[in-house]
């Protein structure tokens, strides 16, 4: 949009129009966001709740090897599927975007993606289990007797994130990708690229914002999640978000779970940070402004091409 | 002579039931510049690519100094493609994009930026060094592709409609940088273009393509004197072309006197060729606009190889160097004529609208085409 | 090759008769065993149907698929585990005529996330026409409050709301559930709408505005009917947002306040049921009609626009 020159009449209209949503915000995400940082210098109430003094005691109590070995896990577990995700989702993001049938594909991946997610952790639980379909079929085909225990452990925790997540990161990828000037891929073969060394040297580099973003898309969300290693993970797959609920509800700490939200909040916001400056910058590639052409003519009289030396 | 003749065998290539090539067959010889000429979709660019390697014919052959280069995937051809849009990496900076190849081959690093700075120096880029493409003028894109493309030292240069993305005035200059560049490394380019002054004005020889066929194939002389179909005919510069049927074909010297019967210009008109023609057949008649003459005053009739009629201007156009006119017959049939401005003293725009003028060529001057496109 | 150019004769002195043989292009002479036929799988062609790229395409979306049609499937099994033995339709009749709780649970969740979408939508949307049209001082501030909802993990939100609704001693239930979801469905109106604002031209304003339409009138006639399509995409994904929710609605909720998430929930947690199998259908169902209509209802607006 243009910037026209604003008037005072003008900027109250603006701000009548974005208070309502402005001050629905403060109240109900920035306020309770502040009462979490106040929180976490608080002291632990004797019924729940915090009391004064101001302390560090919160984060003092983050040092437990606990909840060390359980951040530790978390950021492991988070990585790998972090990784194992994108790794999946770049060739099917690459396929989609030189698909005829781009739609059609969205819509595959968009449907798993809108179904309820606890239908689709449940969907997980009911092949997943002692008596669950891949359990009952292998018994039934005679390869096993005893049932395996694919479930409630750190494997089945892994594979359901990826299961979870894998459309966010299908979704920004494929966006990007489509973007992509695939003659490039051809230009690089032409000077004698392999495919691989095309993919690699090419088409990656290129597609960094969108790689950046559905690691952000993926990586936030599996960092902060509850539901999953909840109910198909065991007592040695929790994760973060889980130590932050039982500290809620169960243990009434309410200053260390406020500490803890704070540092994937801090962890979140610096990656989206990543993420916008890494995109910006890609805009700002394209948006610069090129030289006029004139100012390259050479003159018909010395040519650039010609006026130059020896040539191999 | 460097770089290899290049042989296009009998390919065909259709893409569901469009034919984008109809057995197709050119040779196109060492160090020679090339050009594929021709309107979009006419396969040109299907060619090029089938050269290049990104793409592959259903039927046919192509062969690169006379091996068979059809499996081979495009890097491993001896072949390197300037592409129409510069196809730049937009992540490499100039100097990077040019020494894209080298850093595959993993050449030793300062053989590596010699090289690289060689060719940069050679198509003037010296001062853009470290900017990125998107920093770039159109011209100078041109250059970094073009450099790119050489630096692998190919023996065949393929050039994909280079100069479109750019004005005409810069589209003259690197054409003639292009040309220039040619005879110095001396490898064969082939150059596809739409442009048929472009073509016209650089290659040694133009293959005339239209719905996946070659029509012709001669040097830029032959091709616009003496058009074999048509269509080559009309995409070829300017003409007047009719339907005109034989009448008589008489021979007169070494060579054939015929008059043609031509319904639009409402009479018999008489036209020179080396061929016997058919009482009867039917033909094409052409006649350049350049090569009528225009005149306010009768001109005498110096034999009967003058073909003479009369009109009025319906549009004179003035551009400098020359003008052209419009002129329609009595019967309702416009003529084009262009008329060259050599002198100012004889050349004064003299002939007006709504003039009433003479029109004349020589038998000599216009041109029967046998081959009618259908 | 070979083309004839036949030096011209000479006559009239130097007058040069510029004619040649047409040089009709004569292409080399075939072999005579025929055009030459390359054994397809022979060339060399980059991108194959089924390389790489495409196959794990197909694989992923396999993956995704393949546990919704276990659970589809088992939905019609007579008996109870995952054992097949037989086709009933047992679970469905279960969940359509002997579960109160999950209608009622249903209910909840369809009166929130209608309630929710809509405040989300005209809060949303009335602010992404303020912050694009107009200048002020506390759009940056506005901005990033409607971004950072959307990045932060659910449990994030929902605790910190929780922690806010119990220091300020609002008692759980419908209404905090409510005002859970607006908060979490008014970034994305926002950032939709703003979306569609950015491919609209507001230079329309100014001729509305040129021609005797007040402001108020110029925001009713002419940018909210132009931006309609983004409006009720946004509405539509709010309604499906706020009917998938469970984490945050799991922080805020009290009694009395169960929605269909929350009673899936406690379905998986105690006691699994095999008419959630049913379930699962009818609720994948329920998506696919409601993004179905969602396009036909856009390509409608699109169509008469």
């Amino acid at each position: 949009m243009n910037v026209k020159q604003t008037t005072v009449r003008e900027r109250r209209l603006g701000i009548t129009y974005s208070s309502p949503m402005g001050i629905w915000l403060t109240v109900f995400f920035m306020v309770p966001l502040l009462i979490i940082i106040a929180y976490s210098f608080l002291t632990k109430g004797l019924y729940g709740g915090v009391e004064f003094p101001i302390t560090f005691d919160a984060y003092l109590q983050m040092a437990n090897p606990n909840f060390m070995r359980v951040l530790l896990r978390t950021v492991w577990v988070t990585t790998l599927a972090t990784a194992l995700t994108i790794a999946l989702a770049l060739p099917c993001g690459y396929a989609m975007a030189r698909s005829k049938h781009q739609t059609l594909w969205l819509g595959m991946v968009i449907v798993p993606f809108w179904t309820n997610s606890l239908i689709r952790i449940y969907a997980w639980i009911a092949i997943l289990s002692s008596e669950g379909f891949l359990n009952e079929m292998l018994k039934t085909l005679g390869f096993i007797k005893e049932s395996l225990p694919l479930i409630y452990n750190q494997g089945a925790v892994t594979a359901v994130l990826i299961y979870m997540y894998i459309p966010f990161a299908i979704l920004p990828l494929f966006t990007t990708i489509d973007k992509f000037d695939f003659g490039l891929l051809e230009a690089a073969r032409d000077l004698g690229a392999t495919k691989p060394q095309a993919i690699f040297k090419v088409l990656m580099p290129n597609i960094r914002s969108g790689i950046i973003t559905s690691v952000i898309f993926t990586f936030i969300p599996i960092f902060g999640a509850y539901t999953v290693p909840l109910l198909v993970g065991g007592k040695d797959s929790y994760m973060i978000g889980n130590i932050i609920v039982d500290q809620v509800t169960k243990t009434r700490n309410w200053p260390l779970a406020s500490a803890f939200s704070l540092i994937i909040t801090l962890i979140s916001t610096l990656g989206v940070l990543w993420m916008m400056t890494s995109t910006a910058r890609e805009r700002a590639r394209i948006k610069q402004q090129p030289l006029k052409d004139r100012e390259d003519t050479l003159g018909p009289s010395h040519n650039g091409l010609t006026s130059a030396g020896r040539v191999s | 002579m460097k770089g290899f003749d290049v042989t296009v065998k009998d390919v065909s290539r259709a893409y569901g039931s469009f034919k984008a090539l109809d057995d197709v067959s050119i040779e196109i010889h060492k160090g020679e510049f090339f050009s594929l000429l021709g309107p979009s979709g006419c396969g040109k660019t299907t060619l090029l690519r089938i050269i290049a390697g990104f793409d592959s014919p259903d039927v046919g052959t192509v062969l690169l100094d006379g091996k068979d280069i059809l499996p081979l995937p495009p890097d491993r051809r001896q072949v390197n493609t300037v592409f129409q849009n510069y196809a730049l990496f937009p992540h490499l900076s100039v100097y990077e994009n040019v020494a894209f190849p080298l850093r595959l081959k993993k050449i030793q690093p300062t053989k590596l930026d010699t090289k690289v700075r060689e060719y940069l120096h050679l198509v003037q880029l010296d001062a853009h060094i470290d900017k990125k493409p998107s920093m770039l003028s159109g011209g100078q894109k041109q250059r970094v592709a073009i450099a790119r493309a050489l630096i692998n030292e190919p023996n065949v240069l393929l050039l994909d409609e280079p100069l479109s993305a750019l004005d005409a005035k810069l589209r003259q200059n690197l054409l003639v940088e292009l040309d220039h560049l040619h005879d110095q490394i001396g490898i064969t380019f082939i150059y596809v273009t739409h442009d048929q002054s472009e073509a016209l004005s650089v290659s040694d020889r133009i293959a005339v393509m239209n719905q996946g066929k070659v029509l012709q194939v001669g040097t830029p002389y032959e091709i616009y004197e003496s058009p074999a179909t048509d269509f080559v005919a009309r995409f070829i510069g300017e003409t007047n072309l009719f339907p005109a049927t034989v009448l008589s074909c008489n021979p007169y010297k070494e060579e054939y006197i015929v008059s043609l019967d031509i319904p639009e210009l409402g009479t018999s008109i008489m036209v020179t060729d080396y061929d016997p023609l058919q009482v009867g057949q039917k033909v094409s008649f052409t006649i350049r606009p350049e090569k009528i003459k225009i005149t306010t005053d009768e001109p005498r009739r110096v034999g009967k190889d003058i073909n003479l009629f009369s009109g009025i201007v319906e549009e004179p156009i003035y551009s400098g160097f020359q003008s052209k006119y419009y002129v329609s017959l009595s019967n309702g049939t416009v003529l084009k004529i262009i008329q060259q401005h050599n002198n100012y003293m004889d050349d004064g725009p003299d002939i007006a609208w709504k003039d009433n003028v003479f029109v004349s060529w020589s038998a000599e001057d216009g041109y029967i085409v046998e081959v009618v496109d259908s | 090759m070979t083309t004839d150019v036949e030096k011209p004769p000479q006559r009239n002195g130097n007058h040069i008769k510029h004619k040649l043989i047409p040089s009709k292009l004569v292409s080399p002479p075939s072999g005579p065993q025929g055009p030459y036929r390359l054994p397809k799988n022979q060339h060399f062609r980059d991108h194959r149907r089924f390389g790489f790229s495409n196959i794990m395409l197909v694989l992923v979306i396999l993956f995704l698929f393949a546990p919704l049609f276990v659970v589809i499937t088992y939905s019609f099994n007579a008996a109870k585990g995952m054992r097949w033995t037989g086709l009933s339709l047992e679970w469905y009749k279960k969940l359509f005529f002997d579960s109160n709780e999950l209608w009622r649970a249903f209910g909840n969740s369809i009166m929130i996330a209608f309630s929710s979408a809509l405040v989300a939508t005209m809060l949303g949307s009335l602010a992404a026409i303020g912050i694009k049209w107009y200048r002020f001082k506390a759009r940056a501030y506005i901005q990033i409050a409607s971004f950072l909802p959307m990045v932060l993990p659910e449990v994030i939100i929902g605790i910190s709301m929780l922690i806010f609704f119990s220091a300020i001693k609002v008692q759980l239930g419908m209404f905090t559930i409510f005002a859970a979801h607006t908060t979490f469905n008014i970034p994305f109106v926002f950032l939709l709408v703003s979306a569609r604002l950015d491919e609209f031209d507001f230079s329309i304003i100014e001729a509305a505005r040129d021609l005797g339409a007040t402001e108020r009138q110029a925001l009713f006639k002419v940018v909210i009917p132009s931006i309609m399509p983004g409006i009720v995409t946004s509405m539509l994904m709010s309604v499906t947002m706020s009917l998938e929710d469970f984490v945050i609605t799991f922080f805020v909720s009290g009694p009395g306040s169960t929605t269909l998430p929350l009673y899936v929930y406690s379905m998986i947690r105690y006691g699994v049921s095999p008419v959630i199998n049913s379930l699962s259908l009818v609720l994948i169902l329920g998506i696919m009609i409601l993004a179905l209509t969602l396009r036909r209802f856009l390509k409608t607006i699109a169509a008469s626009s």
